[in-house]
């Protein structure tokens, strides 16, 4: 079918006095428009225009037919009128034989506007579209996917800014990959068909992202159209790249307060503290409930801020809210919060996504990830921070488990372990045991074995491949050379931290 | 010349009826079984022009459910109390017999007073009608009719009225009062006052009717419709019965044609209208007769039933009702409240 006016062009419309379509062809389209209050107002002679009233449809089913027929007589091809929804399967059917196409339009004055537009002025859709685009700034937006919904809500078109690897946002409406591959990345302007839908799309100028396109997209679509939307999205451009801008900008400032606000939390130490509570409530920082800390630490140098930025949008991708992030150190440090005590399978779950988190974040920067363990409250949101930085740390020098360590999984002698290599205690190790560093090192040997075999002869013979009395010499011995008493407790254990951290 | 009846007549006068009972009026069987076992077969039916123009008239009909009917059966002589009291109104005797409604049941009626009264070849509709307002002598004003009306347990009620809507209200709630069935008498006319004011030979355009019916009942539904000296309409499928939403006592019954038309049935008591694909093909007072596609039975309103294929016939209205626009004004759809269905002037 041919003519100016399409009928899913008058669909696509944001302001076609809610026109949905009834019965009849489906792909219509007509050489005009006639409007009327009644039938008694058409022309007796049309030739395949679409036929506007504005009285409601008639209720008795024979009155619906005979409209359908007058209407098709009288040489039109569509009717659009109030209520025509409630026609009847047989109306319908008629309005399919007579090749009547049938509209229900609440605000048939509306769909008149509409239609006008887009038969003789064009300039007037689009100067309808830039007045659309002006009322949006009138509204306040949060953020960029705030600002573009109001731009999709205005418009009544769905908005999205893309770049190269995808879609970053979207709003009013689902941009199809087939459409999305069709759009050119370099050009100011482009427009680009799929099937029946259509996008407009304009580069945006943003100093501090590069290739992202603003993208203005429908379904049915008519040329007229795509050209004024084309407008549009340059009018709109300059008020998304700015906003992106800002939002940059917001996100650089937010993240040093928030770490700032983490910092003096964790000095702390869990002593409660009025003032920083109300900040890190104000932030929506909760620290009631229950907490799972988190720590992706950088393992070279990197730009935290970028770092905390995919953190943030990953965490929101993986579904792991209410978790919260922020920069400190050299990394992100962050938590998840439970408000009921969580089961093994929900921190299970949690900890399953953190990994996801840690892989994908893997794929950018070179990190390791820290998890700690659920604790209650804030002294427990401070715990498990610091468990988490424990276990970053660990993990900053674990290949083998992928950079990824959980304290619960790690084990209590790992973590001793850890400290034990911090660079105070090795020295004192070091020379704690340095009367036994013999040429062969049998005592040390011996020693640490006679340890981790709860202080028995027997054992340690049997682990070692000697005769019982060669050990107990040989514990004697030792206890000479260090001079210390083997029967106290502390003893046993800073001797036993000592042979670990040296062995290692 | 008077027209004799044979008993062996009667189930072919009965279609007839049926056929302009326009799915309304009420089934025949009542009737058919009540005058079979009559005595005074076979019946000798007058023209009125055959008779002297001053005889005193009667006319009889049944009231209300036609349905109740067939559960409450009437006794042996369920007029005799209403004639006795308009002949008791008018001091005289009546000695001639027409009938009232010559669609459905009613049209036998008044071969049940043979014997005793002449039966004169004269109706007031030519067709069935739901209200008594819609009565020939009353459409045309005829001064100095009467109605006498059961009113349940043996009661019997006279109106007198020159407004014929009141007689209409008046008995209606009588009808309803005697348990919504019940018999009616119109009295106070001559057999000269229905040469000019009634529908003439309508019994025996019954009997032909009913007698081309049997003859053709199995031929294709257009020869059919044919020997009937009426039009096939259309037949299909009855695909929806939808009642309309301003009065509940319209029913529109969509069929789905052989090629896809959409055509409709507009229905009170009676078939009123008939269109296809939104344009009217027949309207009352044109009797539109409802006959099962695939037995050929003559169908009521109330038989039409969700898939049951049908075929609607027109057949001529009587030619009385389109005489004068006052006349048609009282029969056509827009008399029911129905816009847009009158028969093109």
């Amino acid at each position: 079918m041919s003519g100016p006016l399409r009928l899913r062009a008058l669909l696509a419309h944001p302001a076609n006095g809610r026109l949905r379509f009834v019965a009849g062809p489906d792909d219509a389209a007509w050489a005009g428009v006639v409007v009327g209050a009644d039938e008694s107002e058409l022309a007796n002679d049309d030739d395949g225009s679409l036929a506007i009233l504005t009285a409601a449809a008639p209720s008795a089913p024979w009155q619906q037919d005979a409209l359908l027929r007058r209407v098709r007589d009288r040489g039109y091809r569509g009717l659009a009128l109030p209520h025509a929804e409630d026609f009847g399967s047989g109306a319908r059917a008629i309005a399919l034989r007579l090749g009547l196409t049938l509209l229900d339009a609440a605000r048939p004055v509306e769909l008149a506007k509409a239609c006008w537009q887009l038969v003789e002025a064009r300039d007037a859709l689009t100067l309808d579209y830039v007045r659309r685009i002006a009322r949006s700034f009138a509204f306040a937006a949060d953020d960029l996917p705030g600002l573009l919904r109001h731009l999709a809500a205005n418009l009544g078109h769905g908005l999205a800014v893309v770049d190269a690897s995808g879609i970053l946002h979207e709003a009013g409406g689902r941009l199809g990959d087939a459409l999305r591959a069709g759009i050119a990345t370099g050009t100011w302007i482009d427009v680009v068909r799929s099937g029946e839908s259509a996008a407009a799309s304009v580069r945006i100028d943003s100093p501090t992202r590069t290739g992202l396109r603003l993208v203005l997209f429908g379904d049915g679509l008519d040329d007229a159209q795509l050209q004024a939307l084309a407008v549009a999205a340059e009018i709109a451009m300059p008020a998304v790249a700015a906003r992106i801008l800002i939002d940059d900008v917001a996100a650089v400032n937010d993240a040093a307060v928030s770490s700032g606000l983490l910092r003096d939390f964790l000095d702390l130490r869990g002593v409660p503290n009025a003032e920083v509570e109300r900040r890190m409530l104000d932030r929506g920082w909760r620290t009631g409930g229950h907490h799972l800390g988190f720590r992706i630490l950088g393992r070279s140098r990197l730009d935290t801020f970028q770092l905390l930025r995919l953190v943030s949008r990953e965490t929101g991708v993986l579904g792991l809210a209410p978790a919260h992030a922020t920069t400190s150190g050299r990394g992100v440090s962050g938590w998840i919060t439970f408000a009921d005590p969580p089961g093994p399978k929900d921190v299970e779950a949690a900890v399953s996504a953190l990994r996801d988190l840690h892989t994908r974040v893997r794929r950018s920067f070179n990190v390791a990830t820290g998890v700690g363990s659920v604790h209650i409250g804030s002294a427990g949101l401070s715990s498990t921070l610091g468990e988490a930085s424990d276990a970053a740390r660990i993990a900053s020098d674990r290949s083998a488990m992928g950079w990824f360590v959980r304290v619960d999984s790690l084990g209590l002698d790992q973590l001793l372990l850890a400290w034990t290599g911090s660079d105070t205690f090795l020295p004192a190790a070091e020379s704690l045991l340095a009367p036994l560093r013999t040429d062969r090192n049998d005592l040390l040997a011996t020693l640490s074995a006679y340890l981790d075999h709860e202080s028995s002869i027997a054992a340690t013979a049997a682990a070692l491949g000697l005769h019982r009395n060669t050990v107990a010499a040989r514990v004697h011995r030792i206890e000479e050379l260090l001079g210390i008493d083997m029967a106290s407790p502390e003893a046993r254990l800073a001797l036993h931290l000592a042979c670990r951290a040296v062995k290692k | 010349m008077p027209t004799v009846l044979d008993r062996s007549q009667l189930p072919a006068l009965a279609r007839g009826f049926s056929l302009l009972g326009s799915g309304g009026g009420g089934t025949t069987t009542m009737l058919e079984l009540m005058l079979g076992r009559a005595a005074a077969w076979p019946i000798s039916v007058e023209d009125p022009q055959d008779l002297d123009p001053s005889t005193p008239c009667l006319g009889a009909a049944f009231v209300g459910s036609t349905m109740l009917l067939g559960e409450r059966l009437p006794g042996d002589a369920p007029f005799a109390p209403l004639i006795a009291a308009v002949e008791r109104w008018l001091g005289q005797r009546i000695p001639a017999v027409c009938s009232l409604e010559g669609g459905g049941l009613n049209g036998l009626v008044p071969l049940a007073f043979a014997g005793e009264r002449v039966v004169v070849d004269a109706d007031c509709t030519g067709r069935a009608v739901p209200g008594l307002d819609q009565m020939s002598l009353f459409v045309d004003r005829v001064p100095g009719v009467v109605v006498a009306c059961d009113t349940g347990a043996g009661g019997v009620m006279l109106v007198s009225t020159p407004r014929a809507i009141d007689a209409e209200r008046i008995i209606r709630s009588a009808i309803i009062q005697a348990g919504g069935t019940g018999g009616a008498v119109f009295a106070g006319f001559t057999v000269g006052d229905l040469l000019e004011h009634a529908i003439l030979g309508n019994l025996r355009r019954a009997l032909s009717l009913g007698q081309a019916y049997a003859a053709s009942a199995q031929m294709p539904l257009h020869q059919l419709a044919a020997a009937l000296g009426g039009r096939l309409l259309g037949h299909g499928r009855i695909t929806a019965v939808e009642p309309d939403a301003r009065d509940p006592h319209v029913k529109c019954i969509e069929l789905a044609g052989a090629r896809g038309e959409v055509q409709r049935i507009v229905a009170r008591s009676e078939t009123l209208a008939f269109l296809t694909d939104g344009r009217l093909e027949a309207s009352a007072p044109a009797v539109i007769a409802v006959l099962d596609a695939v037995s050929r039975e003559v169908l009521e309103v109330t038989d039409l039933t969700f898939a049951r294929p049908v075929a609607a016939i027109e057949l001529p209205a009587p030619p009385w009702w389109a005489a004068e626009p006052t006349r048609l004004r009282k029969v056509v759809p827009s008399a029911y409240g129905l816009d847009e269905l009158d028969p093109p002037a």
